[in-house]
């Protein structure tokens, strides 16, 4: 489903944000990406919806040549990809139902398509309720459930997702990740860029460690930090005692 | 017809156009004071070229054949140029008629009876189809046999030539500057919406609008100006067509002013046209600029 060879980002300023990553991301998987701020999470994800085109390399989203793609080819792209944000872009003025609403609508959908999707995504992400409501009166949680809708209202096959849960608490991130693994037990690919090591840790899926633009490690039900080869330390009672340990240096806690 | 998705498009228009209205307003009004200006320009202009024009077509250049030729060599010359694509009308002044002509136009001045012997030759008056080839028609007649002298007003001519010639090349700079400054304005409007809106323009490329949906909005918010700017310039230039004109004729009866020609309907319409036509241009530009960022 995503795949990326030999992929080298350089800014302008000489930053090497990314440097030689060689990815493969099956379809219907769910994917953490980690590590600390700027060491290329972002950058990644934006290669993924051609917001940002890679120096050399080749970026390959659902079979399509991203790294190649015309300019009047984006929208197509990204009408395959949901993106969803730390701070959830949500527009102010317009109530949750026209926000959702809005990403079919600017897209040229169909009335008759509107009224039935945005109900069923509403429904999916627990905001039919409150569907009336703007953004100002709703929790982070449910801003960010909102912003999901919104990213899910056009059927993408992958979920980007860049820091869910940095602006919500404990509570509200368990909920945001049960989401975001029911979205994808209906075979939407995942992928979540996230310093949370407490979610990281709970969910027990493939772990991509990024480093300065590396890839320092990859493993499957991998945990936020590198997996010892200790005996013991990756069976029940080990993994407790990390996650227990971990939160010390979880972001949420320590800042 | 799907009509909700009208009713969303239109909106759209309308939340851009609200955005910002003191700007909406100026954009409107600048377009209004070049469309009036435009069209007094454009109005004034034909109406001295018509005058200039008809003085220009007045213009005779007088042929004067020599002492040696005969009828028969005036008749030769006169179907010369009659076939020259040049030249409108000739007509053959025999010398008898010319002191015909002559002591009709001196009668009270001077006592005509004195005129006993015709001191005239023979003598062809030529109008020529447009006022720029005077000289170079004149000139080859005068290089034409047997004729002796070729006379015809060339200060008078050229002056108005000039004058003609410079009043449309300043005429053209004035229209360039005003719709220069009109899409400038128009274009800055564009630009502000687009950056009170400039959430929504993200949120549209990360969904995956097309570039063309979204720019629509904007480029009908640059039509709307220009064409409101025109209507109300229309409206403030029939009131002068209507009410200051004529009293402008009855103040100058002198000045041979007439507006006979220009088709009023068409005019407006242009002028209209220039103002949608700035406004869309000056819109595209700026969204353009915009989204390739």
């Amino acid at each position: 489903m995503i795949s990326l060879r030999g992929v080298t980002l350089i800014y302008p300023n000489g930053t090497r944000a990314l440097d030689g990553i060689d990815l493969e991301i099956a379809k219907g998987s769910f994917v953490f990406l980690v590590g600390h701020s700027g060491t290329g999470k972002s950058s990644l994800l934006r290669l993924l919806y051609r917001e940002q085109l890679p120096s050399s390399g080749a970026v390959v989203v659902d079979s399509i040549r991203v790294d190649k793609l015309k300019r009047s080819k984006v929208p197509a792209l990204r009408r395959n990809v949901g993106v969803v944000f730390q701070d959830f872009k949500l527009l102010g003025e317009k109530t949750v139902w026209e926000n959702v609403a809005f990403a079919l609508q600017v897209t040229g959908a169909r009335t008759r398509d509107v009224m039935r999707q945005v109900p069923r995504v509403l429904d999916l992400v627990g905001l039919a309720h409150k569907s009336r409501v703007f953004p100002s009166e709703l929790s982070g949680g449910e801003q960010q459930r909102a912003a999901i809708a919104r990213a899910l209202v056009n059927n993408p096959k992958i979920l980007l997702c860049d820091e869910p849960s940095g602006n919500l608490d404990p509570v509200n991130t368990n909920e945001i990740m049960d989401l975001l693994h029911r979205i994808n037990l209906k075979g939407t690919t995942v992928v979540i860029a996230t310093h949370n090591a407490l979610v990281v840790d709970r969910m027990r899926r493939r772990v991509i460690r990024l480093e300065h633009g590396k890839i320092l490690a990859d493993e499957e039900r991998g945990f936020y930090h590198v997996t010892t080869t200790e005996p013991g330390a990756n069976d029940d009672a080990g993994v407790a005692t990390r996650v227990n340990n971990g939160l010390g240096q979880s972001p949420l806690f320590s800042e | 017809m799907d009509w909700g998705k009208v009713r969303f498009f239109l909106s759209e228009v309308r939340n851009n156009f609200t955005r910002n209205i003191v700007m909406q307003l100026t954009a409107i009004g600048t377009v209004t004071i070049m469309i009036v200006l435009l069209g007094t320009f454009l109005f004034t202009q034909e109406t001295v070229g018509k005058i200039g024009g008809d003085m220009v077509r007045q213009i005779e250049i007088s042929v004067f054949m020599s002492d040696k030729a005969t009828p028969a060599d005036s008749r030769a010359l006169m179907l010369a140029l009659r076939a020259d694509p040049q030249v409108k009308t000739v007509v053959y002044i025999p010398k008898s008629e010319g002191l015909q002509q002559m002591r009709e136009r001196l009668r009270g001045q001077i006592d005509t009876t004195l005129l006993t012997t015709n001191p005239l030759p023979d003598a062809l008056r030529v109008r020529i189809a447009t006022p720029e080839t005077v000289h170079a028609v004149a000139a080859r007649i005068a290089k034409m046999p047997n004729v002796a002298n070729v006379e015809y007003q060339r200060d008078a001519v050229e002056r108005l030539l000039r004058l003609t010639d410079v009043m449309g090349k300043i005429g053209l700079g004035f229209i360039i500057l005003l719709v220069l400054t009109a899409a400038i304005i128009i274009s800055n409007t564009i630009r502000l919406t687009v950056y009170a809106r400039r959430r929504e323009i993200a949120i549209m490329q990360l969904v995956g609008a097309s570039s063309t949906y979204i720019r629509l909005p904007f480029i009908c918010e640059g039509f709307i100006d220009g064409f409101l700017g025109a209507v109300l310039a229309l409206i403030l230039l029939a009131i002068g067509r209507w009410q200051l004109w004529p009293k402008l004729l009855s103040a100058l009866p002198f000045i041979p002013l007439h507006d006979a020609g220009i088709d009023l309907g068409i005019f407006a319409l242009q002028l209209l046209g220039v103002g949608a036509a700035v406004g869309i241009i000056a819109s595209w530009i700026s969204v353009g600029r915009y989204l390739r960022t």
